[in-house]
């Protein structure tokens, strides 16, 4: 018995030591910053990781960094996973140089403090519109700009809404009657992405937005105006049940297969919109409640930061390369190539013109709003209220006004 | 069933290579019931199989979607396996070498381990078990977060003898489990009489043990196999390039954060599955009936 | 050979707890090491491989973890607060009964049909072996590409399921397998007994294989046949493999979560909310590790009782 017990001690103390050994070599792995000596090489990671905002992207980065003397080593991650990088980097302290991060997911970043603002290096945010610099600006500094930027709109079917004799919905008395005479057969009159993600959020903002209503507080009479109408779209068979499971690629399918005379989607879905020839689309604003509102739009798009890295030298490189992806020239070039809309105001007016098919969204853009501009950090929470809403209005276990209002408690 | 009883019966009974197969006379001659039997079983395997059927459809139609497809692709469209085989190949390669090389890990680690728990009267036997069901029940994620820090410290980011490592996290615990399980029905008294001729622990363990657990061996094996071929969330963490990706990862390459390419990624999880499946019929073959039975006599 | 020379042989094989003192000390004790040799490799890999991740998700739950921790390391205790947190949110309730009648049914139904699978293929039949072989197609599919199948499948409007059943004159409109907060659930749990059954069977069948014809042949001598021949010939010496089918199927199904966010993202309205499925959402949407942790830790508690459970089993049959 006794040797059995020293023997226990023995293996306990032999685990616990090994258990210790990834401690101990996790403490070892803490890098040094090196000297200041030149910049050969700067690591970017992104989310573009799919073509072709792969090769645009990184064509982008790397003609940068020819400019500034340094080559670009990138790694691409999908986006889901990108925020679980991010955060194994940071707690391993191997935090890129330059980091792309989508526009909600800045002001956490930057709250932990792993982020340099951008003013330190002297990036100008001339002439960016108020959204997008509030995407990006974290307790008064910016630490992240949007070379380019997107929104969404209302897409409808011409030859369908012709053969209905409809116009293009612009409030929502509009849109509820539209929605009905195209709903026929195998069709519905109009799809849009319900799910119990931050993309059901997402596309309920512009409605909840352009009705005055505000994500700090969702219990208002103007957002369950806006849930009411989802509500009884859905209820009167307008738009089909599956929305409450649908991504905006779905609702993208069920537009272009013909399921749905109209669907509410973003620019980059029109590179597979101008695949079929025959389908002829066209864009116009987000109906509204009544004439006396105007459209608002959620601000999407990827912000570029400078992580702290603890390098100066590096640091100062990496905010050059920042400054380069946000020049005129290749917002311009980025937006036209990938379907998104440029981000300086002053750019609108000759993005719109070269670009008639983003015409719309280039309007849009102008007032679109960020979603963690008000909330900050707290935008997931209230974010995860507004879907959770959203799905209980739409199964109808509660009423829009109700549902809101548990949601709203928590 | 104690083992007297076994090793009773099994002299009791007559030696299997004299018992005749069922209504065959011939080997290859099989009668109207054995194929009525297969008709059976390929009904079963369609109604299983049926979504796997329609990711080939998917796969076969230009948008990748099989929302305006009928039940058969007429018209195929193969630009998804076009993207596919060109982009694809290195990683599918990646995908074998790190499952196989993850299921000999593995085997050789849970084997050993296997056969001491299920007849050493170890003490901490309990303990150890217990340790391996728990580390079952940690989410994937955890573990991941803590090996990409201890590997980028060791500099195994991006290698394959660190994936096969860390995909053996899979394996291993499994392996334990299944293999001791089917060793708790194999007759002691067989290891005995070898032990009893002289073999040494180790001898025993190689030319009596691991014979005999075949089964075990093949079905622990394949599973393996299977978890490290379907794993994610290591290749996803434990990679930062494009040299050594494994094709779970590959497939992302057409899933943006915007866009996905269905076509590809379905053509993708196709032919990735071929040489998959390839494996497992062979392995598969060598899981035989009886094998404690024969070899007792 | 004598009897005092095997039973002496016997106690240096196998061990047992009497030791009978300390006159063969050099010989135990090197037999102890050969043994722990044996086990030595899985329980370094292990403790390396899992020891700290488990001490870190214990500890994490107990801390007030943000993603502000991963940069600066900061995270001050707060003892049982994320489990309090957790515990009284509305949506516990919901993701426990959700997450027992999801493992419930899924156990259930993949250990059924699994087994009789694996009973079935016992037969000889021609094609016997590469059908089996085609029936582990479903675990070569990435989860994200079976959730996308899936999904298209079990649609309303044009899914291949409703069509079918549309065809056959059994409905009239589509049934809403995903969109109703009454069959989502069901849907989700018969998605995943079908990820499950090749798993079931696959084991089931080699332990099947492992049972000795003759045993079958000296039941069926003394008149058992068919049902009775399974309840005394192959459920008893199946058990073993039965009873860890059975507890790893639990702690799988209590973990599962792609496939429940490919399908439904634990809608609609958390109607397919498991506490898996809570504790990444708190986690990696809301940001709260802490809680998210909690969550996870709550699950390995319930798996823990189920592994107690085996144990005890296995204790017993192994003393049989």
């Amino acid at each position: 018995m006794k040797s059995a017990f020293t023997k226990t001690k023995a293996i306990a103390s032999t685990v616990t030591a090994m258990a210790a050994l990834p401690l101990i070599l996790t403490g070892c792995g803490a890098s040094s910053p090196a000297a200041n000596g030149p910049v050969s090489e700067l690591s970017v990671v992104d989310y573009y990781n799919n073509e072709p905002d792969k090769t645009i992207i990184g064509d982008t980065l790397a003609a940068c960094g020819t400019q500034s003397g340094v080559t670009i080593k990138r790694e691409t991650v999908p986006g889901k996973s990108l925020i679980a990088k991010v955060l194994q980097q940071a707690s391993s302290k191997t935090l890129p140089d330059v980091l792309m991060l989508d526009n909600p997911d800045l002001q956490q970043i930057a709250g932990t403090g792993a982020l340099a603002p951008l003013t330190d290096f002297k990036i100008s945010t001339e002439n960016y519109p108020q959204g997008i610099l509030s995407a990006g600006t974290y307790k008064d500094k910016v630490y992240g700009l949007a070379p380019t930027v997107n929104t969404i709109a209302l897409f409808y079917n011409k030859d369908l809404l012709t053969t209905a004799g409809v116009t293009p919905p612009k409030t929502w008395d509009e849109l509820k009657a539209a929605a009905a005479k195209l709903t026929s057969g195998g069709q519905y009159g109009l799809a849009f992405d319900a799910n119990a993600t931050y993309e059901g959020t997402w596309q309920f903002l512009p409605f909840m937005w352009s009705n005055g209503g505000d994500e700090k507080n969702i219990a208002t009479t103007e957002t369950t105006e806006a849930l009411q109408l989802w509500t009884d779209l859905v209820k009167s068979g307008s738009v089909s049940s599956s929305a409450l499971n649908w991504t905006q690629a779905d609702v993208k399918d069920q537009f272009v297969a013909g399921k749905a005379a109209m669907m509410v989607n973003g620019p980059w879905q029109i590179p597979t919109l101008d695949k079929e020839s025959a389908l002829h689309y066209g864009v116009v604003n987000i109906p509204v409640k009544d004439s006396s509102k105007t459209a608002v739009g959620p601000l999407g798009g990827e912000v570029w930061t400078v992580p702290q890295t603890g390098n100066k030298a590096k640091q100062a490189k990496a905010a050059e390369i920042v400054a380069c992806m946000n020049s005129d020239v290749n917002q311009l070039a980025m937006a036209k190539a990938r379907n998104t809309i440029p981000s300086k105001s002053t750019l609108a007016a000759q993005f719109a013109s070269e670009n008639p098919k983003l015409a719309s969204f280039t309007e849009l853009v102008k007032t679109a709003r960020a979603r963690t501009g008000q909330l900050g950090e707290d935008w997931p929470d209230q974010a995860t209220k507004i879907f959770t809403a959203i799905q209980n209005a739409l199964t109808d276990k509660a009423s829009p006004a109700d549902a809101l209002k548990q949601a709203q408690q928590g | 069933m104690t083992t007297n009883t076994q090793t009773d019966t099994v002299a009791a009974a007559t030696s299997r290579r004299n018992r005749p197969g069922p209504l065959k006379a011939v080997h290859g001659q099989w009668g109207t019931r054995q194929w009525g039997t297969t008709a059976l079983a390929i009904l079963f395997l369609a109604v299983m199989l049926f979504p796997v059927y329609w990711m080939i459809n998917a796969s076969l139609q230009p948008n990748g979607t099989t929302l305006q497809t009928s039940w058969l692709p007429l018209s195929p469209d193969f630009t998804g396996y076009a993207t596919a085989i060109s982009q694809q190949g290195r990683n599918l390669g990646t995908s074998l070498v790190v499952a196989l090389g993850s299921v000999v890990f593995s085997l050789a680690v849970a084997a050993p381990a296997a056969y001491a728990l299920a007849y050493f009267k170890v003490r901490g036997a309990g303990v150890v078990l217990f340790a391996i069901l728990i580390s079952q029940m940690i989410p994937g994620i955890v573990v991941a977060n803590a090996l990409y820090t201890a590997y980028n410290d060791l500099g195994l980011l991006n290698s394959i003898p660190g994936l096969i490592l860390a995909d053996s996290s899979h394996g291993i615990p499994f392996a334990i489990l299944i293999i001791r399980a089917f060793m708790n029905n194999m007759p002691a008294s067989v290891i005995e009489a070898a032990k009893v001729d002289g073999a040494g622990h180790l001898r025993a363990f190689w030319s009596i043990v691991l014979p005999l657990s075949r089964n075990a061996l093949i079905t622990a094996g394949l599973f393996t196999f299977l978890f490290t071929w379907s794993d994610f969330l290591f290749a996803l963490t434990l990679t930062t390039t494009d040299d050594v990706r494994p094709v779970t990862l590959g497939i992302f390459q057409y899933m943006g954060a915007y866009v996905n390419d269905w076509s590809s990624v379905m053509a993708t999880a196709v032919l990735a599955s071929i040489p998959a499946i390839i494996l497992l019929l062979a392995a598969q073959k060598y899981v035989a009936a009886g094998t404690t039975g024969g070899a007792v006599k | 050979m004598s009897a005092t020379v095997q039973s002496r042989l016997h106690l240096a094989v196998t061990e047992t707890e009497n030791d009978g003192g300390p006159r063969r000390f050099g010989y135990r004790s090197r037999e102890r090491v050969y043994q722990w040799l044996f086990l030595a490799p899985a329980v370094a890999y292990l403790v390396l491989f899992f020891g700290y991740p488990v001490v870190k998700n214990v500890a994490m739950s107990f801390q007030e973890y943000t993603t502000g921790t991963f940069y600066t390391g900061e995270a001050p205790w707060v003892g049982f607060a994320n489990y309090v947190t957790v515990m009284s949110s509305s949506l516990f309730s919901t993701s426990l009964i959700n997450t027992a009648l999801f493992t419930a049914g899924s156990i259930a139904g993949q250990f059924i049909l699994g087994l009789g699978l694996a009973v079935f293929f016992k037969r000889k039949f021609p094609l016997n072996g590469i059908l089996r072989s085609l029936l582990l197609l479903p675990w070569l599919l990435p989860l994200i590409v079976s959730s996308a199948v899936w999904r298209w499948i079990l649609d309303k409007d044009s899914g291949a399921l409703n069509n079918f059943l549309e065809s056959l004159g059994i409905i009239s409109t589509g049934i809403p397998w995903l969109t109703s907060t009454s069959l989502a659930l069901a849907a989700v749990v018969g998605v995943n007994i079908w990820i499950g059954i090749p798993f079931n069977v696959t084991v089931l069948y080699g332990g099947l294989q492992d049972i000795p014809d003759e045993l079958y042949e000296a039941a069926s001598l003394d008149g058992a046949t068919g049902w009775r021949a399974f309840r005394h010939v192959t459920w008893p010496m199946l058990r073993p493999v039965v009873s860890v089918v059975l507890v790893l199927g639990v702690v799988y199904t209590l973990k599962v979560l792609d496939i429940i966010l490919g399908l439904t993202n634990g809608g609609p309205a958390n109607s397919t909310q498991t506490i898996a499925t809570q504790s990444y959402a708190l986690s990696f949407q809301n940001f709260k590790f802490g809680e998210g942790a909690a969550m996870g830790n709550i699950l390995v508690l319930i798996s823990l009782v189920f592994a107690v459970l085996y144990l005890r089993v296995n204790r017993r049959a192994v003393d049989e």
